[in-house]
């Protein structure tokens, strides 16, 4: 395990810039989320670290190394990638030991089986071990994929939406047990995903990414609470922020310069309107199961928010819609600390 | 994860199902309306009206020849002599065949032809593609280039390979005499008995290696670079990525151009029968070459048509047991 920094990356694509100008730094130890929608250069950056991309300029620094210029091998690195990577034609056993293999580590085959068994039971396929890798479920195979990283011990291991291929039950089952397993073993990792659950939930840091630009870096508590921007507000929350135009809702102390109002669920108070006249009407409320999404309208503004599962609200009721503490952002975006 | 076609056997038990199969199959893909207008027909029946053509096309030029030959084969019925008594004579030619010390000459150098086309065009053909494959400025080109020799008549080449090992004029005796300082008239490439099975191999190396490579190239692009990467990143060397990533994924392909140019090299006729017509004497008598000459030379249809069913049962079974294995490895 190490630290790994990297200074001022750009890689560009033909005339698309992939990344640009990337400064981040991932402490010993750390988890590292990057999180952005297709096309945002997070699987660049992920391979820039991995050594499969060079970059255009900057430094890539693993473990107190200049591995600017150092092929993927040369980097102590190991990859989790978004499909099964696995070889096809040897077994699951095989497949674990590949890495360790390397006539670089000559390690010896006792040492391997034992560590190959070690990880198996880490990630539950021990029982596995003689299948062939192509005879596997997805969710089993990506556990071998996890596990071929998890037997070197590597600076930083990198992952690029490795539960994106999996079904729901499945990833959120997984996505417990990867964390489980960083923080058992103390490893630095860099995770990349446009899920924000998996974000939130594993990550000691959110790096969120549009664009090829590092826009916000920080706990998944602070990218929450305190978003740089409109771009980072709508990334995290579920149902998503509403952001509405100032003058809409009849709004409390609003710093000046603010243009746009961004609320979350919980930054609104929604009660039935006394006197039948409100500031809007509800569309219809959707059961969920263990939320009720409840969506209004203000005037010609849709908005969509929780309610609770024995809510009072039907269809066609005139509420009043007030702010409780929001997000303000000025014209071009930014937040205006309130 | 597994991008290769897993599963079906390449050649299924044959049996009379399969017609009945492909007119289900015909059925099932006739548009619904269609179908109804045609009053007091059934999908199934439709299915049949389509496919007939073809299945007596088949019939007729394939299948009955096919029966006649084998009809053929236990009797002693000379073509050259339509009204002479045709007596049924059992298993005689069969016997005389398998007997026949010629007969096992021919196969031998049928087998000599057969190993080394398929081992040099595999060697060859899988390096091509192999270099091909890193697709450098142009590969395309170069692509196409190779592949041009595969899409010549082999009568065309034949007769141009024939030139080619003229002893006074030939360029490809010029060139070789030109390296080893052998005077040109002592290359006698086609009527030399050491030389001439190798006259025959060289030319049908040249010809069908572009295939080969075709097969192995197909191979080898379904091969998904993430595999290369994890590899690279997992600290295997090139040539351990060779080992154990390349050649195994392509290994079923490679096995397959083997059976297509087996079968293929089995039944060679025209290449050899253009360029030595089997000799010097019967040094390149492959076994089609026998079996020419017995139906068409020596007029012994019965002994000629034993010969070839003796040939088909060969081929079919050798081929048979090599899909078997070639399923195993693609399943593994």
């Amino acid at each position: 395990m190490a630290d790994v920094f990297l200074n001022g990356v750009s890689k560009a694509f033909d005339d698309h810039q992939a990344v640009a100008n990337l400064d981040l730094k991932i402490a010993d130890g750390e988890f590292v989320v990057l999180l952005g929608p297709t096309g945002a250069g997070k699987t660049t950056t992920l391979r820039l670290v991995a050594g499969l991309e060079k970059p255009d300029s900057g430094s890539i620094e693993i473990g107190g190394h200049d591995a600017t210029r150092l092929e993927p091998a040369e980097r102590d690195v190991a990859f989790v990638f978004q499909q099964y990577s696995l070889y096809p034609h040897l077994s699951v056993y095989e497949n674990l030991a590949f890495p360790l293999r390397s006539p670089a580590r000559r390690m010896p085959d006792d040492q391997i089986r034992r560590r190959v068994e070690e990880v198996a039971r880490m990630v539950r396929i021990h029982h596995k071990l003689d299948n062939r890798s192509t005879k596997l479920s997805g969710g089993e195979m990506q556990r071998v994929a996890i596990g071929r990283a998890l037997v070197r011990k590597p600076a930083i291991y990198l992952m690029d939406e490795p539960l994106s291929s999996l079904d729901a039950k499945l990833r959120a089952e997984l996505r417990l047990e990867l964390k489980r397993i960083q923080a058992e073993l103390g490893s630095t990792v860099l995770y990349v995903t446009h899920d924000q659950i998996e974000a939130m939930t594993m990550a000691d840091r959110i790096g969120i990414l549009a664009d090829g630009l590092l826009v916000q870096i920080g706990s998944p508590r602070a990218i929450y609470m305190e978003p740089a921007n409109l771009h980072v507000a709508a990334r995290l929350g579920q149902p998503a922020i509403n952001l509405i135009p100032v003058g809409l809702l009849p709004d409390a102390a609003v710093p000046t310069g603010t243009k746009t109002i961004g609320a979350r669920t919980e930054h609104l108070t929604i009660e039935k309107s006394a006197n039948g006249h409100g500031d809007g009407t509800i569309d219809w409320v959707e059961h969920l199961g263990d939320q009720n999404h409840l969506h209004l309208t203000v005037k010609d503004r849709k908005l969509i928010t929780l309610t609770d599962t024995d809510t009072p609200f039907r269809k066609g009721d005139a509420v009043t819609v007030r702010y409780r503490a929001p997000l303000f952002f000025d014209g071009a975006g930014n937040r205006i600390s309130g | 994860m597994s991008d290769m076609p897993s599963g079906k056997p390449l050649v299924t038990d044959t049996n009379s199902s399969i017609l009945d199969r492909a007119a289900t199959a015909a059925a099932h893909a006739t548009p619904e309306p269609l179908a109804k207008k045609v009053r007091g027909l059934s999908d199934r029946m439709v299915a049949w009206i389509f496919i007939a053509p073809t299945i007596l096309l088949l019939l007729a030029i394939n299948i009955f020849p096919l029966i006649w030959a084998i009809q053929l084969s236990f009797t002693n019925y000379r073509a050259n002599r339509p009204n002479a008594d045709i007596k049924n004579i059992g298993l005689q030619n069969y016997s005389r065949i398998l007997g026949d010390a010629d007969t096992w000459i021919a196969m031998q150098a049928t087998a000599h032809f057969v190993f080394w086309t398929i081992a040099l065009q595999t060697l060859i053909g899988f390096t091509l593609a192999y270099l091909i494959d890193r697709k450098f400025r142009g590969h395309a080109f170069w692509t196409t280039v190779i592949l041009v020799p595969m899409m010549l008549s082999p009568a065309v080449v034949g007769n141009f390979w024939r030139f080619l090992y003229q002893p006074q004029i030939g360029l490809f005796t010029y060139i070789i005499s030109f390296f080893t300082g052998i005077p040109p008239t002592e290359i006698e490439m086609l009527s030399n008995v050491s030389l001439a099975p190798w006259s025959i191999i060289i030319v049908d190396t040249w010809m069908w290696t572009p295939y080969v490579m075709l097969i192995c190239l197909a191979g080898l692009r379904s091969i998904p670079d993430y595999i290369y990467e994890a590899a690279e990143v997992d600290r295997a060397s090139p040539w351990r990525q060779f080992w154990s990533i390349t050649l195994p994924m392509a290994l079923p392909f490679i096995m397959l151009a083997v059976l297509f140019r087996g079968i293929e090299n089995f039944k060679m006729f025209d290449m050899v029968n253009l360029l030595t017509g089997g000799g010097p004497g019967s040094t390149t008598e492959v076994a089609s070459i026998t079996l020419k000459r017995e139906a068409f030379e020596k007029w012994r249809t019965g002994y000629s048509s034993a010969f070839a069913i003796i040939l088909f049962v060969a081929v079919f079974g050798l081929a048979n047991i090599y899909v078997k294995v070639l399923n195993k490895v693609k399943n593994r």
